[in-house]
């Protein structure tokens, strides 16, 4: 077991080093003066170019510069961002724990609810209610969060007037205890429910073939043979056995989630890691957009590793193969 | 879907060859689904080519009436600077299936081609294709071309490019998956034995067993696309000089409070089209595998 970990974390470590040095390379090729790229569209003071050139090596072989860059990295340095007047990390690691909260109290709401879908329409007798529920899925899974979104705000938030339509919570708040998790709660509404739809959406179609697949397997036969219910034979067999696939298709996409829900972020203005990245974009910032993006990564490929780990514990045959 | 209507009868007694494109196309609209989304891509490319036409405004004619609802003259209202709306979301259709059919086609030819060598000679093609997929893997595909815009700017045209940049890995895997799986089967055997080249095993006897699961990722790759170049459009990152559903809900977003049709009409343009395509790829779907289900692969 400990040796199956091993390897798959060695395995990601040259994926993180080739997206670190492709994005670093990406920076030349960006037209025109290399200060510049770096610092974004700001004027830069001559002492300040000397700075940036030296610390980044601008003048020496390009081999020089990326590995320069690496080990600048490795030693958590980023760079600095001049927009911002922030080093990097530091804005990063402010702005990802609520990309983070955002992403969890979503996907707790997307698994249950897609799997209670899925299960629904895997399992029913009517062809009636699973058509009904594969069309919904369907078509709600190509909404748009960010239109997704608009219409929530528009009809909550604006119409009825219930909850805010943006932000993390109010300018000033004085709440404190149950209160204050309240506040914070109206706050999340929203963005989690236009989030949670849309993945439980994901989550409802993987599930349903799953169950279709699951079902058709000897052992549910057999179960059905030793007398077991409808409802104990989907809880204790069907349930558990339908669920591998989703552990990784639920994981990928929640670590693409902690690299930015930009839309989602962009529609309720939530400072997370998503809104960073496309203020970033439009203010030309790109030493803070080369941050975001390897951060991102490494949300993904360690997300991919945890799946790997769920994976070997859920199913033991897997730990053998390879 | 596991629709388990009869799939094939659509061109029996008919006259059509079983095999040709004719016969693949009855199937399709033989299907409910398939049908359905096939109406609905008809109706946008009708819309897309005739827009000129029957748009009772040019796209940027600013009429004195700014912010109207929904009315006779302005069946979809008027946006913040007097466009009419419903002139606006059939120029915009232009742009989605241009992204959609441009990208996808790019991702086909890229993804296919590289597909197609990796699975028919294996080796080190095929290792560095698998290391190259893996690595456009560990950026989401929202991610990869925003990064291609913050550095090349958002050109309509580079823009195609960047979103067939992020999505021929999808492609590349299937046509892999389906070359490994049919160079194996006897009646290739059977064409190696015959001498034939390998250009003619690869294009002329595998191609077409392979084709059908291909043209379904075709039209999937198109959906996404054509939700990515809304969703850049809806960050204010597209190509400013054209008109695009995704940039109308970038306007729309400060209007919310005042002008809820602003938001709902183009909004609701993406979201058919990418149902159309979809329902279209579900339609082709259930000819080749009955059983299966298919989806979107995943964008956000």
């Amino acid at each position: 077991m400990l040796r199956f970990v091993g390897r798959r974390a060695l395995y990601a470590v040259p994926l993180i080093l080739v997206v670190i040095i492709l994005m670093f390379s990406m920076l030349h090729l960006i037209p025109g003066d290399p200060v510049q790229a770096l610092v974004g569209d700001y004027p830069v003071p001559p002492a300040y170019r000397q700075a940036i050139e030296e610390k980044y090596r601008l003048n020496d072989p390009f081999l020089v510069q990326v590995s320069n860059y690496l080990i600048n990295v490795a030693k958590g340095d980023f760079g600095f961002s001049y927009q911002n007047q922030r080093a990097v990390l530091d804005l990063i690691l402010e702005r990802a724990p609520r990309t983070i909260l955002l992403a969890s109290v979503s996907f707790a709401l997307a698994i249950p609810l897609g799997m209670a879908i899925g299960v629904a329409a895997g399992t029913t007798r009517s062809a009636g209610t699973d058509k009904f529920w594969t069309t919904t899925t369907l078509i709600v899974y190509a909404v748009p969060t960010f239109w997704l979104g608009q219409l929530l705000v528009m009809f909550f938030a604006l119409h009825l007037g219930w909850l805010p339509t943006q932000g993390i919570g109010p300018m000033v708040s004085r709440a404190q205890g149950f209160a204050w998790l309240l506040e914070k709660l109206r706050y999340l509404a929203l963005p989690v429910l236009a989030f949670g739809i849309h993945e439980g959406m994901r989550v409802a179609r993987i599930m349903r073939a799953s169950v279709i697949d699951t079902i058709s397997q000897g052992y549910i036969i057999t179960a059905r043979a030793k007398g077991l219910t409808r409802g104990q034979i989907i809880r204790r067999h069907v349930l558990r056995n339908s669920s591998l696939p989703l552990v990784t298709i639920a994981g990928y996409a929640f670590g693409s989630a902690l690299g930015g829900a930009v839309f989602l972020e962009t529609v309720f203005t939530w400072p997370g890691l998503g809104l960073l990245l496309v203020d970033s974009i439009r203010l030309r910032d790109n030493m803070m957009v080369i941050g975001v993006v390897i951060f991102s990564a490494l949300a993904v490929v360690a997300m991919n590793l945890i799946v790997d780990l769920l994976y070997a514990a859920l199913d033991p045959r897997i730990r053998t193969v390879r | 879907m596991s629709d388990s209507k009869a799939t094939a009868p659509a061109v029996a007694g008919k006259g059509i060859v079983p095999g040709s494109w004719q016969a693949h196309f009855a199937n399709i609209v033989g299907t409910r689904h398939g049908a359905l989304g096939a109406g609905i891509l008809l109706v946008l490319v009708v819309m897309a080519i005739t827009a000129p036409l029957i748009a009772p405004y040019p796209p940027l004619e600013q009429t004195p009436v700014s912010l109207a609802p929904p009315s006779w003259p302005f069946p979809f209202g008027t946006d913040n600077t007097g466009r009419d709306l419903f002139s606006l979301i059939l120029y915009g259709s232009q742009s989605s299936l241009l992204v959609g059919l441009g990208a996808a086609l790019a991702a086909l030819l890229v993804g296919g081609t590289l597909g197609i060598l990796a699975g028919y000679f294996q080796g080190p093609v095929e290792a560095v294709l698998m290391r190259l997929i893996e690595l456009f893997q560990t950026l989401p595909v929202i991610i990869l071309v925003l990064c291609a815009v913050a550095l090349f700017g958002s050109n309509f045209w580079l823009l195609i490019a960047a979103v067939a940049l992020a999505i021929w890995p999808m492609e590349a895997r299937l046509v892999y998956g389906q070359y490994i799986k049919l160079r194996e089967r006897e009646f290739i055997a059977a064409a190696r034995v015959a001498d034939l080249s390998t250009a003619h095993i690869m294009f002329r006897e595998i191609l077409p067993n392979a084709i059908q699961p291909i043209i379904v990722q075709v039209a999937l790759d198109a959906s996404i696309a054509i939700l990515i170049e809304a969703g850049l459009g809806f960050l204010g990152l597209s190509d400013p000089s054209r008109v695009s559903w995704g940039r109308l809900l970038f306007v729309a977003q400060d209007y919310m409070d005042s002008a809820w049709w602003m938001s709902l009409f183009p909004g609701a343009a993406i979201c058919i089209t990418v149902v159309g395509l979809n329902l279209f790829a579900d339609g082709l779907n259930e000819i080749i595998d009955p059983r299966s289900t298919s989806g979107m692969g995943g964008l956000q």
